[in-house]
């Protein structure tokens, strides 16, 4: 509660945003999601940097190289790396060159390699830089359209709301997967397929939200006084609506973003995604001719990935709304 | 061949395990209730069947299908290798005209179709066979409005039979009584047939389910009205077994034709075989008459576990071997493990008539232009590991023909441009092409293989192997994945670079490899390299309406050779077939055209109900 102030004493509380990242990194599950999602993102820039590397140097990037002698190797713990230092520097090797040898291959191919005998630890990271790239640019598609149409139709409302309340109730009724997997047809096959299918589905959920809150929002003093004043639609929509509707916005990216991995995954799975990258969805597919067999690493290693990175989203994305809830402010004051 | 493909080819190309599941599926078992019966009964498995129609079936499992029920003019010698026809409807081998241009077919007396409501001038009872039985089929393979899948087969072949085709293109009801002047039936006991050209693979042709005796009267009885089945539902034909049930996707039975016994007719056991034969208890029933068993019956089982779980519980007497399964049962030397060997199971592993390949597109002004290109991407291609990869179930291809047909390389006859990485290098110098740097751009040569099947993840990971062999050469190597259409789609419109396929023998002669060099037949024919040599077309002209002697064979050699050395594919494998059989299933040997053989078989059912008493 604000406290009587004497008059003319300025109070100071904290911005919005300020208050919402405070809030957010007091709570220790939260701090974990958020470092969850820093390492991805972190991943997905180092993949970024390997990719382009080799691209420029015109060069076969190390997680594309194929060793058929190495196939099928399991996560060094399990290949029994101290033994292996022994057998191949002999008894009589000193025991610091066996330990050293031994760390070695403690680390040579943490998780493991494919059937190709390529490395999956360094696929993993290659993986996360499309998982990031579709989340990113799937996001750069849907949420213009959500937002954009979400505005015309809460501000103008009549026949432009009624127009626009019918297309995303049209596109929302269309399955979805099977409509994604058919612009991704047309499109052609590879990422751009991908990114279009995703970002042309998706969007209808934030539109109908924005459209909601900005219905709320139109006839708000604030809204009325910028018309007073002669701000056009435009102006009011972007000046001065969006901003306060913004958090749903940032919600969304955050809680669309593990979904559209997801499907990336998935379509990757089924053979329309990404082309000769890695790809967790690839990867997934890989993993499963020999998973019976007992080759569990590549699949559990890029199936634990999927897991905590959607999870981690999910949970921040639900905390990012609790933190930008101003009903929840409470006890905030100086 | 024109651009008519059939399914059987389609199936075959492209789907590189195809050999092992197909070619098992003729037949399986399932216990009988125990001492109820001796009746010799096949329970078993087999792809979904499409149609028994002979006309349109083009797919592996309806062709058998159909093989136990239709008869052909001839049929393949059963135990002998290399394969040989022997006349099954027919009397004897055609006679032919000194210009190799007529055949004349002498037919067997005393065939009979089974019985069936269709003969409504005998009430009901199979009439005899003539030599019209055999024009009536030919020309609905000609129909248009059958859309038969097997035109391929005699396109531009026999005199008349393209302008009867065209006769058909209307909408009015196609007139069967107008006369084919290269199609005739002198007098009812022989089958005339004259040629535009010699087309000594006639008689392969004749011996395919295309060829079978169909009566007109089933088809014109069995036409899906007055609640009468079509006739692709409701067969008649001469062979060993009748259908008595089908259930669409689920079940299917056979028995034995009645009308053998009947009328008399006596089949027996082939008395001669290859070396090894009498060792393997395959001539044990030498000259008994067949067929030996009373019933077939068999289930669509999709599920490829499931199929191995009957398999070891003794209710199948066959099975494939998936990829997945393939640790579990093949020990390290592609032997059968011990103790499925202990058990009695048989495990067969046999060449298939069938070479896959990276195909270049001729037209292509990178690749197509520049021979000592493709001759390094040749010598870089590893075939060693390449069949490592497939656990072994393929051979390094050392050339376009397969062991079995003539001309083909011998195992120590390697590849001049086989794998040696020293040579590629060089050879991608001379190419202009040092250590895979385009000069003009100063980059790496970039190449882009088109693949169908897109969502296999065998296919993607040899694609990736085929990248990383010529990634040792410094050539990267693009894969582009499409679905089957569009993959037939864009060589059809020479829109390739590179692309994988296979080819299956439509019949055990060289030519059938060698067409898909010939320069007419370039895409949308089925040269989808697009590869046009005249040397090469001269040689083909000339070899094509040989008859088999050492000459041909020579002129076989001389254009295999010419292919290899100008390289317009990389050869890549000749595929295996793995099958295993329970120890009951007699007489069984493993066959690249195994249509019609089941006649053959037989099962000890005492032993298969040892093993069930025993694996319950």
């Amino acid at each position: 509660m604000i406290p009587d102030a004497p008059y003319g004493t300025l109070i100071r509380t904290r911005s919005l945003w300020g208050n919402a990242v405070r809030r957010l990194w007091r709570r220790l599950d939260l701090r974990v999601c958020l470092l969850v999602i820093a390492l991805f993102t972190a991943a997905a820039l180092w993949g970024e940097v390997v990719y382009w590397r080799y691209r420029l140097r015109d060069q076969t990037p190390p997680y594309n190289r194929v060793d058929m002698s190495r196939a099928y190797r399991p996560p060094s713990p399990w290949s029994r790396p101290f033994a292996r230092a022994v057998e191949a520097l002999g008894p009589r090797a000193s025991r610091f060159a066996i330990l050293r040898k031994g760390i070695a291959n403690l680390f040579e191919h943490p998780l493991g390699t494919d059937n190709l005998g390529r490395d999956v630890a360094q696929r993993l990271i290659q993986g996360a830089r499309i998982a990031f790239q579709v989340g990113i640019i799937t996001s750069l598609i849907a949420i213009p359209i959500g937002v954009i149409l979400g505005l015309i139709a809460g501000y103008f409302g009549g026949w432009v709301d009624d127009l626009i309340v019918w297309i995303y109730s049209t596109v929302a009724s269309m399955p979805g997967l099977l409509f994604i997997l058919a612009i991704a047809m047309v499109a052609g096959k590879g990422l751009k397929g991908v990114y279009l299918g995703i970002g042309l589905m998706t969007w209808t959920g934030l539109c109908r939200l924005i459209r909601a809150e900005v219905i709320k929002h139109r006839d708000r003093p604030y809204v009325t006084a910028a018309r007073t004043l002669g701000a056009g639609p435009v102006r009011i929509m972007f000046r001065h609506i969006l901003p306060n509707v913004f958090h749903l916005v940032i919600i969304s990216f955050s809680l669309r973003f593990p979904s559209a991995i997801g499907t990336e995954v998935f379509m990757s799975f089924l053979g329309i995604g990404v082309q000769g990258e890695p790809s967790w969805g690839i990867m997934i597919s890989n993993a499963r001719l020999r998973l019976w067999h007992g080759m569990w690493w590549e699949m559990t290693a890029v199936t634990v990935a999927v897991f905590v990175v959607v999870l981690a989203f999910n949970l921040a994305g639900d905390g990012l709304r609790d933190a930008l809830d101003p009903r929840l402010r409470t006890g905030d004051t100086p | 061949m024109g651009a008519a493909v059939g399914w059987i080819r389609q199936a075959g190309a492209g789907l590189l395990t195809v050999g092992a599941a197909l070619l098992v599926s003729s037949c399986g078992e399932k216990p009988l209730p125990a001492g109820t019966s001796t009746e010799r009964v096949l329970f078993g498995e087999t792809e979904r069947i499409r149609s028994f129609d002979p006309a349109k079936a083009g797919d592996v499992a309806s062709a058998l299908a159909i093989a136990r029920i239709y008869e052909t003019l001839y049929q393949y010698a059963y135990l002998e290798r290399p394969y040989r026809l022997e006349p099954l409807l027919a009397v004897a081998m055609p006679t032919v005209s000194e210009d190799g241009l007529t055949y004349t077919i002498p037919l067997r007396r005393g065939i009979f179709f089974s019985d069936d409501p269709c003969f409504t001038r005998t009430g009901g009872k199979g009439r005899e066979l003539t030599a019209e039985d055999f024009v009536y089929s030919i020309k609905r393979i000609a129909d248009v409005k059958n859309e038969s899948s097997g035109w391929w087969a005699f396109q531009g072949r026999i005199v008349g039979l393209d302008e009867f085709r065209e006769s058909t293109l209307g909408e009015a009801p196609s007139d069967y009584d107008r006369p084919v002047e290269g199609l005739r039936a002198p007098d009812p006991w022989t089958l005339q047939i004259r040629l535009k050209e010699p087309y000594p693979q006639l008689l392969w042709i004749l011996a395919m389910h295309y060829a079978a005796a169909v009566p007109r009267e089933a088809v014109e009885y069995y036409n899906g009205r007055d609640g009468r089945a079509r006739f692709s539902h409701h067969p008649v034909g001469t062979g060993p077994f009748r259908l008595v049930q089908w259930v669409r996707n689920y079940r299917i039975e056979y028995e034995r034709n009645p009308m053998w016994q009947e009328t008399g007719r006596v089949e027996r056991y082939p008395d001669r075989g290859e070396p090894g034969d009498a060792e393997a208890g395959l001539l044990q029933a030498a000259g008994r008459p067949i067929p030996f068993l009373d019933r077939i019956v068999q289930y669509v089982i999709g599920d490829s576990s499931t199929q191995w779980l009957l398999f070891l519980r003794g209710r199948l007497e066959q099975s494939g071997i998936g990829r997945d399964n393939w640790d579990a049962v093949i020990g390290p030397e592609r032997t059968l493990t011990p103790g499925l060997r202990a058990k009695g199971v048989r495990l067969h592993a046999t060449p298939t008539l069938m070479t896959t390949y990276i195909g270049f597109n001729m037209d292509d002004p990178v690749v197509g232009s520049n021979k000592k290109l493709r001759q390094a991407l040749h010598c870089a291609f590893d075939g060693k590991a390449w069949s490592a990869f497939y656990n072994d179930r393929m051979i390094p291809a050392n050339g376009p023909l397969p062991p079995g047909v003539a001309g083909a390389r011998g195992p120590d006859e390697p590849n001049p441009y086989g794998f040696d990485l020293e040579k590629a290098r060089r050879l991608l110098a001379e190419a202009g092409y040092p250590n895979g740097v385009d000069p003009a751009t100063g980059r790496r040569l970039i190449l882009t293989v088109e693949l169908g099947a897109a969502n296999d993840p065998t296919t993607r990971a040899s694609a990736e192997l085929f990248a990383d062999f010529m990634d040792r050469i410094g050539v990267r190597i693009e894969n582009s994945y499409n679905n089957w259409p569009t993959f037939l789609d864009k060589m059809d419109r020479r829109q390739c670079q590179m692309y994988r396929l296979g080819w299956v023998a439509d019949y055990p002669d060289a030519e059938n490899f060698l067409q898909l060099f010939y320069g007419p037949n370039s895409s949308p024919g089925p040269n989808h390299s697009n590869y046009t040599n005249p040397e090469f077309d001269r040689l083909y002209e000339q070899a094509r309406t040989m008859s088999d002697s050492p000459e041909r064979t020579a002129l076989y050699r001389a254009m295999a050779d010419l292919v290899i050395e100008e390289c317009p594919w990389i050869c890549l494998a000749y595929p295996l077939a793995f099958g295993l059989q329970h120890g009951w299933l007699l007489h069984y040997k493993p066959h690249d055209f195994p249509y019609g053989m089941s006649k053959y078989y037989d099962v000890d059912i005492e032993a298969r109900a040892a093993w069930q008493a025993r694996e319950w």
